[in-house]
């Protein structure tokens, strides 16, 4: 895995991802798709203190697959694919402090037998150059709403 | 649509369990098209609430039936929490396209017209980086958040008398001297706010829609909220809602009492830890392993002050009671999360 740093921020430009929802993608050797948060969402979230992810079910992009606390804010993780999960990460939900740790490795949330994989990913920013870019316009953004500090 | 509108919604008394599902039924409403809403209501009676992630088990269920205090699971963040008539619960509830996109902006964002409440009606509070509304370094209102369908809620509370007490009681605390100290704590960091409820309500309104640019309306349940209390009222008395979802447990006792202020138990093999923590830094700690030797009292006085981990590596030197000791604080140092 190839990790940047982008305007402060670890970024592994070699997955793809949904940069508005803050989420990433890998696909794996046996065809499932695992996902994560990436460290910008992270840091604008605020400490997480608890995950909950809803195991076995089918999940349609754009819609919740469990669920993040932080600063007392329960709020939806958002899939970026569809698909059934097929394996929850148990380590991040006993110890969410993990996603913070390590967003890109063992931090990942869900796995995913995604249903429409190609079509899907096409929605997804997967190009480095695209990547870095992305990251950096968020920065600024943020930076600019006040949302994270300069 | 709004139409520049803030509806207003004040249900004075309510039971407990519609204290609760009031907002929740509000939310979907606002969520299918309601105008933001700001409601106001008061429990008229005790019980307990438990935030959304929490399990079950934090609360002493066997007291609380005892003791005729309901339960309820919330949909947003937080631990479980003593509520009664001394409180007046408020909510703003605002369509997700209005609400700040990013959580921990939209917590602050929201609870910031609460605070010029407040002040309005001569409270001097302000809000912790944190998070937390104090006057001072003392918490007066309790509040949580989340994102409900396609609204977002802030709730909170003026507290004009809070029972510490009770407050401590509901928790399912490891030992009575955990138990003690937890009220101990909100004693010093938790306090009410007497004020007119009405004179507060005015003034919420009046900030909540300045801040938002809306025209505060009074107004009323809609068709589709009404309906949709109605399930929630079933759906929140159901024993597999209260439960929640399973959940492992981590291995200590924790409570929070604000923001940066935690009490901790930890146990294994006939040691134990209780360690309170404020801003970081030890306030009070309880040691107990054989291997002291009678050290005890002169131990727990050295690592006041001191961060977890200091305190950690500071019991590694005693030998092997200290080891012992300092492995239950590296266990709390982990499962200290705000």
């Amino acid at each position: 895995m190839t990790v940047e740093m982008v305007s402060g921020f670890a970024v592994a430009t070699d997955l793809a991802y949904d940069l508005d929802g803050h989420m990433w993608i890998l696909v794996l050797d046996s065809g499932h798709v695992r996902i994560g948060m990436d460290a910008l969402g992270l840091e604008t979230s605020g400490t997480l203190s608890q995950l909950s992810f809803r195991s076995g079910i089918e999940v349609v992009r754009g819609e919740s697959f469990g669920s993040l606390e932080a600063e007392k804010f329960v709020g939806p993780l958002i899939s970026p694919l569809s698909g059934r999960i097929v394996a929850i990460n148990e380590a991040a939900m006993a110890d969410p402090g993990l996603v913070e740790r390590d967003p890109y490795g063992e931090g990942w949330l869900i796995e995913v037998e995604p249903s429409n994989l190609v079509t899907e990913t096409a929605q997804l920013v997967g190009d480095r150059e695209l990547i870095v870019d992305g990251f950096r316009e968020k920065v600024r953004q943020y930076k600019l709403e006040g949302v994270i500090a300069e | 649509m709004s139409n520049g509108a803030l509806r207003v919604i004040d249900f004075g008394p309510v039971s407990p369990l519609q204290s609760q599902t009031l907002w929740h039924a509000i939310a979907h409403g606002v969520s299918a098209g309601s105008p933001p809403t700001l409601a106001f209501m008061q429990p008229d009676a005790p019980y307990v609430s438990i935030g959304f992630h929490r399990r079950l088990d934090e609360i002493d269920g066997t007291y609380c039936r005892a003791a005729g205090l309901p339960i309820y699971r919330r949909m947003v963040g937080g631990g479980p929490v003593y509520l009664d008539d001394g409180q007046i619960f408020f909510q703003i509830i605002l369509p997700l396209a209005m609400a700040p996109p990013v959580r921990s902006q939209a917590v602050r964002t929201l609870l910031a017209p609460a605070v010029d409440a407040f002040q309005a009606v001569g409270i001097d509070a302000s809000i912790e980086p944190a998070g937390d509304v104090v006057v001072g370094d003392k918490k007066i209102c309790g509040h949580g958040a989340g994102q409900i369908e396609n609204a977002v809620v802030v709730v909170g509370n003026l507290i004009t008398r809070f029972d510490h007490t009770a407050a401590a009681r509901i928790v399912a605390a490891p030992d009575e001297e955990s138990r003690a100290e937890f009220e101990a704590l909100m004693r010093r960091y938790v306090t009410p706010t007497p004020a007119a409820a009405t004179a507060f309500a005015a003034a919420a309104t009046m900030a909540y829609a300045t801040r938002l640019g809306l025209q505060p309306v009074d107004g009323q349940l809609s068709a589709l909220e009404t309906e949709k209390l109605a399930e929630i009222d079933e759906d929140f008395v159901d024993d597999d809602w209260v439960r929640g979802s399973e959940r492992a447990p981590t291995g200590v006792w924790q409570v929070k009492v604000k923001a940066g202020v935690f009490l901790i138990t930890a146990r294994a093999g006939g040691s134990s830890v209780r360690v309170s923590i404020g801003a970081g830094r030890i306030l009070r700690v309880s040691l107990s392993d054989r291997g002291l030797n009678g050290a005890t009292k002169g131990t727990e006085k050295s690592l006041i002050g001191m961060s977890v981990s200091e305190a950690s590596a500071t019991l590694t030197r005693f030998g092997f009671g200290g080891d012992r000791l300092a492995g239950l604080l590296q266990t709390i140092e982990q499962a200290v999360r705000a």
